[in-house]
């Protein structure tokens, strides 16, 4: 690790050995790598300067004769270096720190973060008093190296305002600070560190931070943009916080719950992680190009999350810097792209794999429900199984009442049973009286009927000429079996129907697979016709019924398939004439066109309109007959269970019970389902993982194809030939993993001082910043290893030392040596996020409205930020607003809409959630002002802080403080007093003659305005304390 | 990083880094002056190229106009009515999925018929009659391909320069390498307008002027048509002028006390920012009040101008902006996307853009901002030569098509009267002078006086720009 006294050398101009982690990479890194680096592709000169033996081989890094010094120095034109069409050179101080590192006999070393911590001795310090533990040493042997000294304590106002922050994203409670400041005992602090920790908001703030990380949104991000459901992650997240889970559980679980040993739901919850990426469902979308995008995007979160490194530059090609080759990156993105996630959201909120979560308290009665259920449905299926011999003793019963019992037969107009299987003619029962019809040649026997044969007719079949004449208003059903092949032309199954004169008539008409009927007076005026919007499925015997109940309407016909009717599409609505024609009944065809083919059996006309109980009858009715002529035994598998299976639905009761039980238990749970939120949940595809190594990173130009695996550089993943995406989370904690406990210590130091100890804290590879304070982060790192990855204890550790509980005082020897107090030589200052600007509002009001969790939430927004971009598809165009306590929820629950974030924090930095976002900028602009002037939320919070304020203290001055304290949890000071009493005073005497502008400004938000003040009184303490909200000290931390 | 990027300090730094690509370290300024450099625009800057444009006034046609339709008339066309696209012409080319399942390809000659304008002689579609009185100041690139075929990543292609969403769009480099020349205004503005038709509009989203790895202040700032111009600009009801000075004077007050106890430079920085913020409430206003524009402008503008919202009010908005001093002004027009309709559509989109294109053109000139002012128009890729759905002679539908679109350009010292690039008889592959995304991006910095290898930010260890990995040239044809 880098020596103190060398940094502080190099700090001072002394002239110290070069070393080549802090000073020399960074400048080879950006100058020289692109060419000369691990990408071969790119490779010049066939010159490698990352690698030390390959760059000493080269020999341009000889002491006495140096190739690099040379082509840096006097080199001219063509042969200086970088060249410059490369648009950047080196400056006198880079040239500089070459030229000795080569006269140094160009040692290298290997990059601080690919080798596992060591925890190392805290150094020896000076101010010995100043010291509370192992991190105050490290700071300030820092410090004191810089001959710089830190701050005190920040006074005990200001000390618990930042720890509140810190630990819930919220400000104190004034009489928790009053108690604070007040209590004597020596670990007073210590104690309000583990209060504090304790609370709910805790793990809100926390969480706060991960969903950032997560890319956590509540709609799909690309095209129509709509709503997802998918909070329960969010809520996963803030529990996982407030159990303390450690770290390594709390990352396992969310990259493979899945994959766990018998998961737990909320295992597999959490794994909504691998789910929040953004997708899309856009029209003319390439599948194989959103697949590689989705796990992409997921490598690239795991790379930034867990290993600090932007391994997504490997996408198209070797690593320019850090040692990931583009298979390394491949390697990785298998453990991402083995999923059954399908790629297309289908604009749905919950698109599969879901799973519903039920919430804890209906959690005993659904298991005891499904248990329930399971055994009803084994009990139907037991007596399934065993009533053959009920099912015979009702087959003999049937044949003493009449096999058609079901169906009263004195209205039958026709039955056609197309079963003869050979020959040309056929028998046909009209109106009771049995004969014989001849068939046309292009009609041929078939074997594989419902039972036996069937008969296939190719266009005209057969012709009865007394069948079938109807009146308009004479209701009847035509059924039969059907199967018809993909391809069928449109025509008439059969029909009584004269085409050359007007289509008068009546068919039962296939259009497109799918079936429909015509009644017609005369075509194209006076006529009926429906179509289902459901195509029969090709090659497939189905139980076609079709009927008319003589209403001149088209809902006077119906479509049944299988014995269930059909949705229709009404073609045409208006039938008043006779529908009686000369043309005979005709199977395959209508009499003069409109032929088409199909399988038939068991063709029946009844003269009245059949229950759909009879007509599901009716499909069995053959069957029924076929059991008693030849014997249930001896017909086929398939007919014989297709029989029984129809004897159990509408015959047997002890089976119909049993069905009503099994089903009324399945309502309870779909029940209890519907009330359950919906977790986006990750799943594995069978198979091992692998992905292609895409040329240029493009979709359609798959090279090798690679197995899942870690990069090289990094320890070896232990497991097998084929390790899981489990393999790939426990890898992360092995102990000697360099990067992981690392990486998640610096990103919680940043939470808490404004920029890690490594300030690019999403890049700790080769062109990362080097670390403030290397010691520091190794010694956190392993601290955080050893203590079981406890998030609490670490930031335990951190809150209580000398360190964070320095005063922010800036000094201008501070400006000068310390400027973004990289070295700690104060305590952390700076604007806070987005949430907390807004929290703090509503909190410091008594707005805020504590419930942990649930849907998202629409607080106040301008019209228009939504509708302005939204598709008008999207079902989130438009926004509404919610009412009474959903406008108060802390603004981690806000609906996050991704292609139009939440205005008002957007303004303020909060990202759009498309990404992993590992730190957020903080900006400081007009238009964050007008949010915290004029942004109803926050105008309708300092109402109410200021009717709170008048109600709670008495005088004037009393009522500042009282604000005052509620915002930045001290008093004001005396100069501060004055003026606010003067700003108060004007805007009293403003107010006081202008009523209309009080009521207005009172009108703000939806709270009640409180009636026991009056208005011009109101008006001007909002105004006061929309003052004080603006301060620089309220939006700071 | 600190609080605060516009504070003294990190003004300097970045002023420095923006020394790296506009000054080629040849001229650097004295210290105190680049501290001012990091707000306000300093017009002894040297760029590395002379500047021929200050502002960009950038018409995105959302949805992919239909080329053949518009600009790039194929006669021949007639005679091939519902005859299949030759699969020699496809070549094996991908489809979406739209319409990849089709089991042909008929193609749809366009129904509308094409007259010759000016001395350049450019042929127009006889929907566009304004635009051919102005064929002559405008450069029209008939040879634009682009890589996506779909439009949310076509559109972020064309925006910020790559398909994936993330990266900071057009707008937000100008802003990062020009910086504003009026602190009052936001430096790079969007206005979203809406269309006459609204049959297919297609998703724009707040991402496409996002800043990417680049400071945040260099995001687009909405400029909206309903409520406030600009978010939370209005004081709430019943607070006035003169209270909203006074509480300001109030925040000022006890800000300046904080900051002689704290000292955090942030702090003065904040205190700036509400000021600003202050006199931003009255130029907004100005800006978007209309009532002191000459009859002549309606004349021009056309009536519609009047209607918030209006492509033409756009038009007439983005001129008052870039007479202000707005870098960047970003104009969406939504509803292009013709899968079916053509007829029913097209007309209404050309007449939306027509006058007020032709207006904005003449008016710009009329004020001698023409030459300063690049004004580009354009969708995100262009759209087939065969029909997607039923095909008659009197209508049709286009799919979406990357191969070839046609663009134009006016002012900013672009090549006035120009044509440029050709396609096949198909209007389907460019067989003259391809014009590929990036080059376009390149000109359009160079015209700004940008570097489009040097103008870089650093991110994730790369130095990030617009025009990516891949070397990009400037169009030299398409220049003055």
């Amino acid at each position: 690790m880098l020596p103190l006294a060398a940094l502080a050398a190099s700090l001072f101009g002394v002239e110290e050995p070069v070393d080549y982690a802090r000073d020399v990479r960074p400048i080879l890194t950006e100058y020289c790598f692109a060419c000369h680096g691990p990408d071969e592709a790119t490779r010049a000169a066939d010159l490698r300067l990352d690698d030390a033996e390959a760059a000493r081989a080269s020999g341009v890094l000889d002491a006495d004769e140096s190739e690099l010094v040379y082509r840096i120095t006097e080199a001219e034109d063509f042969e200086v270096m970088p060249p410059p069409k490369m648009g950047k050179a080196l400056d006198a101080k880079q040239v500089e720190i070459l030229q000795r590192w080569v006269a140094e006999g160009a040692p290298y070393a290997d990059h601080w973060a690919f080798e596992a911590p060591v925890r190392p001795e805290p150094p020896p310090v000076q101010d010995e008093a100043w010291v509370r533990g192992p991190i105050d040493r490290f700071v300030l042997a820092r410090l004191e190296a810089e001959g710089l000294t830190p701050e005190t304590d920040a006074d005990r106002r200001a000390l618990a305002r930042r720890l509140s922050f810190d630990l819930t994203g919220l400000p104190p409670d004034p009489d928790e600070v009053d108690a604070f400041v007040a209590d004597e005992a020596p670990d007073a602090y210590e104690r309000l560190v583990d209060r504090w920790m304790d609370r709910p908001e805790w793990a809100e703030h926390r969480a706060r931070y991960w969903l950032d990380l997560a890319r956590y949104a509540d709609t799909h991000g690309i095209h129509f943009d709509n709503y997802r459901d998918i909070w329960p992650y969010r809520d996963w997240v803030i529990a996982a916080f407030a159990n303390d889970v450690p770290f390594d559980r709390f990352s396992i679980e969310q990259l493979a719950g899945d994959l766990l040993p018998e998961p737990t739901i909320e295992q597999r919850v959490a794994t909504g992680f691998l789910r929040c990426n953004i997708t899309t469902n856009e029209g003319g979308l390439i599948d194989e190009e959103y697949k590689v995008l989705y796990a992409r995007d997921r490598t690239e979160t795991f790379g930034q999350i867990w290993l600090g490194m932007s391994v997504g530059c490997a996408v198209c090609h070797d690593h320019k810097y850090d040692p990931v080759t583009q298979a390394d990156f491949y390697a990785l993105s298998a453990f991402f792209d083995n999923t059954t996630v399908p790629v297309r959201d289908g604009n749905v909120q919950d698109p599969q794999p879901i799973l519903r979560v039920t919430p804890e308290s209906e959690r005993d009665r659904m298991a005891a429900l499904q248990r329930q259920r399971d055994a009803a449905r084994a009990a139907r299926d037991e007596r399934a199984a065993s009533s053959t011999a009920d099912l015979r003793a009702w087959l003999e019963a049937a044949a003493e009442s009449g096999v058609d019992r079901q169906i009263d037969a004195s209205d039958e107009e026709l039955s056609l049973a197309l079963r003869e299987g050979e020959g040309r003619a056929v028998r046909a029962s009209v109106r009771g009286a049995e004969r014989t019809v001849e068939i046309e040649e292009s009609a041929a026997w078939v074997t594989d009927g419902p039972i036996g044969s069937a008969l296939h007719t190719d266009g005209a079949t057969l012709a009865l000429d007394d069948v079938g004449d109807f009146e308009f208003d004479q209701p009847f059903t035509s059924s039969a079996w059907v199967k018809v092949r993909k391809d069928e032309p449109t025509g008439a199954l059969w029909s009584r129907m004269d085409a050359p004169n007007g289509y008068r008539g009546w068919d039962a008409w296939l259009q497109g697979r799918r079936v429909g009927a015509h009644v017609i007076h005369e075509f194209p005026a006076n006529w009926l016709k429906v179509v289902a919007k459901e195509q029969l499925p090709p090659d497939t015997w189905v139980h076609v019924a079709i009927s008319y109940d003589g209403s001149r309407r088209p809902d006077g016909l119906a479509v049944y398939y299988d014995g269930v009717a059909q949705p229709t599409t009404i073609e045409a609505n208006s039938l008043d004439g006779t529908t009686r024609t000369e043309v005979p009944f005709r199977v395959g065809t209508r009499t003069g066109g409109g032929a088409t083919g199909a399988a038939l059996f068991d063709l029946r006309i009844h003269r009245r309109v059949l229950t759909p109980e009879e007509i599901a009858a009716l499909g069995f009715a053959t069957a029924v007959g076929d059991a008693l002529v030849r014997g249930l035994d001896d017909l086929p598998d398939a007919a014989r269970d297709g029989l029984q299976a129809w004897w159990l639905r509408s015959e047997d009761d002890e089976w119909k019970e049993l069905d009503a039980d099994m089903r009324a238990y399945g309502e309870a749970i779909d029940e209890i389902e519907r009330v359950s939120p919906t977790a986006h949940v990750f799943g594995e595809r069978d198979g091992d993982p692998m992905a292609y190594v895409l040329y240029r990173g493009e979709y359609d130009q798959r090279r090798d194809a690679v197995g899942a695996d870690t990069p090289a550089f990094l320890p070896a993943l232990d497991a097998g030939e084929s390790p899981s995406r489990a393999d790939l989370a426990r890898w992360l904690f092995r102990p000697d993993h360099p990067l992981t406990a690392r990486v998640a210590v610096n990103r919680f130091w940043q939470e808490v001082f404004g920029s890690g100890l490594v300030e690019t804290s999403g890049d700790v590879g080769l062109a990362g910043e080097h670390p403030s304070n290397p010691e520091l982060l190794d010694w956190l790192a392993v601290e955080f290893r050893e203590s079981g990855w406890s998030v609490k204890r670490l930031f335990r550790t951190i809150l209580t030392s000398s360190t964070y509980r320095q005063s922010a005082r800036v000094t201008p020897p501070k400006i000068e040596r310390d400027p973004d107090n990289r070295l700690l030589s104060r305590g952390p200052r700076f604007r806070m996020d987005a949430e907390m600007v807004r929290d703090t509002a509503l909190a410091a009001s008594g707005l805020l409205v504590r419930e942990v969790g649930g849907p998202s939430v629409k607080p106040y927004q301008p019209p228009g930020v939504w509708e302005a971009v939204a598709m008008r598809e999207s079902n989130t165009h438009d926004y509404v607003r919610d009412d009474g306590a959903k406008l108060w929820r802390r603004s981690m629950y806000t609906l996050w809409k991704r292609s139009a974030p939440p205005a008002s924090m957007e303004i303020f930095d909060a990202p759009n959630r498309e990404t992993c976002a590992v730190r957020r900028e903080r900006t400081n602009t007009p238009l964050q002002a007008l949010v915290t002037l004029n942004d109803p939320q926050f105008v309708e919070a300092a109402r109410v802080l200021a009717a709170t304020a008048l109600s709670e203290a008495e005088w004037a001055g009393e009522r500042m403080d009282w604000i005052m304290r509620r915002l930045t949890a001290r008093p004001l000071e005396d100069g501060e007093r004055a003026i606010c009493a003067a700003v108060l005073s004007d805007l009293i005497e403003h107010y006081a003659t202008r009523p209309d502008e009080a009521a207005a400004l009172l009108a703000v938000g939806e709270t009640p305005i409180s009636e026991d003040v009056r208005p011009h009184v109101l008006a001007a303490w909002t105004m006061l304390a929309n003052t004080l909200m603006n301060l620089d000290e309220v939006v700071t931390k | 990083m600190t609080d605060a990027p516009n504070d003294l300090l990190a003004g300097l730094r970045e002023t420095l880094t923006r020394r790296h690509f506009l000054c080629g370290g040849s001229h650097l300024l004295a210290g105190a002056a680049l501290a001012d450099l990091a707000r306000t625009e300093s017009r002894t800057r040297p760029l590395p190229f002379a500047p021929k444009a200050k502002h960009v006034i950038y018409l995105h046609m959302v949805g992919g106009p239909p080329q053949m339709d518009m600009f790039d008339p194929k006669p021949g066309m007639a005679e091939w009515y519902d005859k299949d696209l030759p699969e020699s012409v496809r070549n094996g080319q991908r489809l979406t999925t739209m319409t990849s399942g089709q089991a042909r390809f008929p193609i749809a000659p366009s129904k509308y018929s094409f007259q010759r304008h000016g001395e350049c002689g450019m042929e127009l579609t006889e929907l566009l009659p304004y635009l051919g009185r102005t064929v002559d100041r405008m450069c029209f690139v008939r040879s634009v391909h682009t890589d996506a075929i779909n439009h949310e990543p076509a559109i972020t292609f064309l925006q910020t320069g790559n398909q994936i969403t993330g990266r900071p769009c057009l707008g937000a480099w100008a802003s990062y390498g020009l910086g504003s020349m009026n602190a009052d205004l936001p430096t790079f503005v969007v206005m979203v307008a809406r269309p006459t038709n609204q049959e297919q509009m297609q998703a724009i989203s707040a991402r496409l002027w996002a800043s990417g790895a680049l400071p945040g202040e260099h995001a687009g700032v909405s400029f909206r048509t309903a409520g406030d111009p600009i978010l939370f600009l209005e004081n709430p009801d019943g607070v006035s002028d003169s209270v909203r000075r006074r509480t300001l004077d109030g925040i000022g007050a006890l800000n300046q006390r904080l900051l002689d106890d704290i000292g955090d430079p942030a702090t003065r920085t904040r205190m700036e920012q509400y000021e600003l913020a202050y006199r931003m409430q009255a130029s907004v206003p100005d800006l978007a009040d209309l009532s002191t524009e000459p009859d002549g402008t309606w004349t021009l503008y056309g009536d519609e101008a009047r209607k918030p919202g209006t492509f033409a009010n756009t038009a007439l908005m983005a001129r008052r902006m870039v007479e202000r001093g707005v870098r960047f002004v970003q104009v969406y027009h939504n509803n292009w996307d013709t899968h079916a309709n053509v007829a029913g559509r097209l007309p209404d989109q050309c007449r939306d853009i027509d006058q007020p294109c032709h207006a904005l053109i003449l008016d710009l000139e009329r004020r001698g901002l023409l030459d300063e002012t690049l004004i580009v128009w354009g969708g995100e890729f262009g759209r087939t030569i065969y029909s997607q759905g039923g095909l008659s002679r009197e209508n049709y539908g286009r799919d979406h098509h990357p191969r070839c679109f046609t663009m134009w350009m006016a002012g900013g010292g672009v090549r006035p009267g120009h044509i440029h690039g050709e396609t096949d008889e198909f209007s389907y592959n460019i067989v003259r002078d391809p014009v590929n995304v990036h080059d376009l991006h390149a000109t359009m910095l160079h015209q700004l006086g940008l570097d489009h290898e040097r103008l870089t930010v650093r991110h994730q260890g790369l130095d990030l720009r617009l025009t990516g990995v891949e070397p990009a040239k400037v169009l030299n044809e398409l220049l003055a």
